[in-house]
Formats: structure tokens, sequence, C-alpha cells
């Protein structure tokens, strides 16, 4: 007969590695989000900053896995899997994902849909500011008139 | 700051910096509605790069750049950027077909 399990107390200190552990949980930091819903998270951020704020997002390589863990692999002659890590942030809130390679195509398709729907605010060159630019090239040039222009003799003596 | 003029220099230091420390380098993208502004920034803890600007155009190089790094990333500092913009035309292929009806 096995020995019933001594009751243990569910305390987020055991669950998490990070000394830090708090019970209560902060809001700022989210557990890495599904793609699709950063996406969705993205878009509301993007949403709230049009009259003030800003959006910073920030790409980086990661494996996720601590370093111990990747020599132990390396000395085994596994490879090691990469993926890319995706922050965004607009001052307040942090949102998080993971983009693995079979992934990141469709949510680079995404992504840049979601940056193209909102970038609205830079500025389109338009052609008349081409336009005006070559005017401004052409204007000094008619007005050198050519010194060497052949004068017809008026006095013959 | 390091901050570059030229949208092509800007494209090939970040990617050798990327390439030199794959594990530390990162690509941050800040943008302004309120401002129209948009910033890029790529830095391996030691070179930064930035990249200012407040062109429509450059969004669109941008979307390119975001391309290039995200298959730098998930797949690995050596793949070749030609592979990167190659599967781009593949997956996109020129709808124009159609059109071509000249007798």
């Amino acid at each position: 007969m096995s020995p019933p399990a001594p009751p243990r107390k569910p305390s987020a200190a055991t669950s998490s590695s990070s000394v830090t552990a708090t019970t209560s949980p902060n809001p700022s930091i989210k557990a890495p989000l599904h793609p699709d819903s950063f996406l969705n998270e993205l878009t509301a951020m993007f949403e709230r900053s049009t009259e003030k704020g800003s959006v910073w997002v920030t790409f980086k390589r990661s494996s996720l896995k601590m370093k111990v863990q990747i020599n132990k692999m390396k000395s085994a002659g596994e490879s090691i899997e990469y993926k890319c890590l995706v922050r965004a942030t607009d001052g307040k809130k942090k949102i998080t994902t993971t983009v693995g390679v079979k992934d990141h195509q469709r949510f680079q398709a995404s992504y840049a849909t979601v940056l193209k729907a909102h970038m609205t605010a830079l500025k389109k060159r338009e052609r008349k500011d081409r336009k005006k630019a070559a005017d401004v090239d052409k204007k000094p040039a008619p007005k050198k008139k050519k010194p060497s222009a052949p004068k017809a003799p008026k006095e013959n003596s | 700051m390091v901050y570059i003029a030229a949208w092509d220099e800007f494209v090939e230091r970040s990617v050798e910096i990327f390439r030199s420390d794959p594990d530390t380098a990162r690509y941050t993208m800040k943008y302004r509605h309120c401002d129209g502004k948009l910033v890029l920034k790529v830095t391996d803890n030691k070179e930064c790069l930035k990249f200012k600007t407040d062109q429509a155009q450059d969004a669109k190089k941008m979307e390119k750049l975001n391309n290039i790094f995200f298959g730098l990333m998930a797949r690995g500092p050596e793949v070749d950027l030609a592979e990167i913009t190659g599967k781009e035309q593949t997956e996109a292929p020129a709808p124009k077909k159609g059109r071509g009806r000249k007798q």
C-alpha cells in the first residue's frame, strides 16, 4: 500500500522556478500568446495609440531553452530548434509570442497586413513633389542666357 | 545612436550584425502614429544601428526587411538572402498572366 502523498499546499513557488514569484498575477506580464491572438492584440494596440503613444515591436531569435540545456544538446549532437520571439508593447501593456519555422510565413503575411493597415500616418511621396523638384532644377537653366550668341555686325564701315 | 541615412546600407549592416551574433541580435520597430514616425533599430548590445523615417515608401521597404529577419531568425543565419526573396516570388506569382492576349 502506497502511503498517501503528504498534503501539499499548491503554492506559486513550486510551479515557477523564479525567485521573485508573486502570488498575485502581474497584469503587465503575460504568458506567450498564440501568434493569431498576438496579432489581434497588436491590432488593438495600434488602434489605441492613434492619438498619442507609440507601439514597439521587437524580433529576436531564441531557442527558448536555458543555456544548460543548450550545452547538453550540443554535446549530445542534437540540433537546436530556434524560434522567432516577437514582443510588442504600447508602453503599458506587453504581449509576446513565438513563431516557429512552419508558422513564420503565415505570421509574416498577417503581420505585414496589420502594419500596412495601421501605418497610415506616414507621408506619401506625391508626384507633385517630384515635379516641383524638377522645376526647381530647371528654373536656373533657362535664365542663363548664352553669352556666346553670335552677334551680327550692325555697323559696316 | 547611429542613424543610417541610406536604406540599403542599413539593411546590409543589420544583416551583418545578425549573422555575426544571431543569439544576441534583435530588431526593434517603433511606430508613433501621432507623429507619423517610424524608427527601426538593430543591435547586438555592442553595435547599434537605427533608421528613422516618415515616408510611406519606407514602410514597404521595412516589410521586406521584416521578411528577411523572419527568415534569418526562424531558419538560421546561414540562410541565403536570395533564398528568402526567391521564396517570396514563388509564393506570390505574377497575376498578370491573364492580360497577355496580344495577337
